[in-house]
């Protein structure tokens, strides 16, 4: 048990660094939360937790595919990023549509005056009573950004614990039998979404409901998410690492 | 915001302690009891998995009455997230103490998870590191119990094989994340009871049993899990009904709405 926690400090490191990503990521995702599917503040209308998993875990599938054909540490990392960044960028397609189509309010943004990136005025478009309404330029660009970093962090945490359990000598693509499949496989996937989902939630309770953006003043609150998830990812990885060197054994 | 907003301690009902108690000794016997017993008896970690879903949801009361300022699915799935790191860490090192061991190391990440959301992130829940020792251990036990239920046994090569390496884990992930999470949120507000939520989440346990005894055919056959299914439904159909009993006790009023007008009425 110790010797594999000595073995595999390098690759303790970068699940840890893959969760410190993972954490920084949500604050750049424009989460509207309860209020937000209503359109009465900015960004999308669901919680952290399900808009980071959605997009994270897309990340982990074409991490994953990627890893079918090469074992590239680099391409890995950018197919993650890619991938979750096409999903995130998808939901807020469509979000915008059914905010300026279906509710009919304008994209605007209530903590910025001028939209940082396009330098149109918002506040004059905002609603009496909300918090700002849609995704505005700047809150689509900071969601795009977060899917990569939520991707490539998704996407490090499974190659990682990939390459744990080829140390102690377990296949990483092996027999696909109809329902058996790979324990390696299995294992390492299923870690990598418990430990994003604890490092989803952490931030999301530092955000404490909507966030816009990089833009929006909460962002600057991001270090205290960070330190606690790098010190709970610690604590995740050695626990993680520990069982898929027991992998081995059987 | 969002979740009936800042809220003040949960009040009335079951102690915490008592549930708590329910919660381990009912969780940690059932998946002794389905792990020792013969395989058709593997329906014992489900009722264990129901123990412990209606601990964790009550955890999930107490904790996201104060106001999590996010929506209580977020707790759920954290619960689970640490929960399938620890059970799988358990088994790996415990050998035939590993639920026990499972339920500590939660316990563990729980109080740290917990300890750093009030200290660094600074939520000033007064319980939040109790609160997140009880939903890490909590979910902990509800992924046991079911594993129990489709490999019938905790053995770490058996779990592996027949739980983990076809995909069930995430079927088990989310079941057990909505029997933790879901009864409070769908309860949650000033009229919410703790007997009316805690029926809930033994409602969910069943339906959680019911679709792990379904996944258990592959490896135990269909004996097996028929009686995974059928203690399953049994304890569905009492918890529903109780629930909806609960249900008309506590609301104002019960009406029948009738049938929607046909398009000749509304002429």
């Amino acid at each position: 048990m110790i010797d594999a926690l000595f073995g595999n400090i390098i690759w303790m490191a970068l699940i840890t660094i893959g969760g410190v990503l993972i954490s920084w990521s949500v604050h750049f995702v424009p989460v509207g939360g309860a209020p937000a599917a209503m359109a009465q503040a900015t960004g999308i209308g669901t919680g952290t937790v399900q808009l980071a998993a959605g997009a994270g875990l897309t990340g982990l599938v074409s991490a994953g595919f990627m890893m079918n054909v090469t074992d590239n540490l680099p391409l890995i990392l950018a197919s993650g990023a890619v991938g979750a960044m096409i999903m995130i960028a998808v939901t807020m397609i469509v979000g915008t549509l059914v905010y300026v189509y279906g509710v009919g309010v304008v994209p605007s943004s209530a903590k910025v005056k001028v939209d940082p990136i396009t330098k149109y005025r918002q506040d004059l478009y905002v609603s009496q009573g909300t918090e700002g309404h849609g995704l505005p330029t700047v809150s689509f660009v900071s969601g795009v950004i977060g899917g990569g970093l939520g991707g490539i962090g998704g996407s490090l945490v499974y190659y990682s614990l990939i390459e744990v359990g080829m140390s102690v000598g377990l296949e990483r693509a092996g027999i696909t039998n109809a329902v058996t499949g790979n324990p390696l496989v299995a294992v390492a996937a299923i870690f990598a979404i418990g430990i994003f989902f604890v490092n989803a939630v952490i931030p999301s309770y530092n955000i404490g409901g909507t966030i816009e953006g990089f833009h929006d003043p909460k962002f600057k609150k991001w270090p205290k998410a960070v330190v606690s998830s790098l010190i709970a990812t610690i604590l995740c990885a050695i626990v993680a690492v520990v069982a898929i060197a027991q992998l081995g054994g059987i | 915001m969002s979740a009936g907003g800042a809220g003040g301690e949960a009040k009335g009902g079951y102690p915490p302690q008592t549930i708590m108690a329910l919660g381990i000794v009912g969780g940690l016997a059932g998946i002794y009891l389905g792990n020792f017993m013969p395989p058709a008896y593997s329906f014992f970690g489900g009722l264990g998995a129901i123990c412990a879903t209606v601990w964790g949801a009550d955890a999930v009361r107490r904790v996201a009455s104060y106001g999590l300022g996010t929506g209580v699915p977020s707790i759920g799935m954290l619960a689970l997230g640490m929960g399938i790191l620890a059970s799988l860490f358990g088994l790996s090192i415990g050998g035939v103490a590993g639920p026990i061991v499972a339920f500590v190391v939660a316990a563990i990440i729980g109080g740290v998870i917990g300890a750093l959301a009030n200290k660094v992130i600074g939520m000033g829940i007064p319980i939040m590191e109790q609160a997140m020792v009880e939903i890490a251990g909590a979910g902990t036990l509800v992924i046991l119990g079911l594993s129990v239920v489709i490999a019938g046994s905790f053995d770490f090569a058996l779990v592996v094989q027949n739980v983990v390496a076809n995909g069930y884990i995430a079927l088990i992930f989310i079941i057990g994340g909505m029997g933790i999470l879901h009864p409070f949120n769908a309860s949650l507000g000033p009229d919410e009871k703790q007997d009316r939520t805690l029926m809930l989440a033994v409602e969910k346990g069943a339906i959680a049993l019911i679709i792990a005894g379904f996944a258990s055919s592959l490896h135990e056959g269909l004996m097996a899990a028929g009686l995974n299914m059928f203690v399953g439904i049994v304890i569905w159909y009492f918890a529903f009904s109780k629930h909806y009993a609960l249900i008309k006790r506590d609301a104002y009023a019960v009406v029948g709405t009738g049938l929607l007008p046909s398009s000749e009425e509304l002429q």
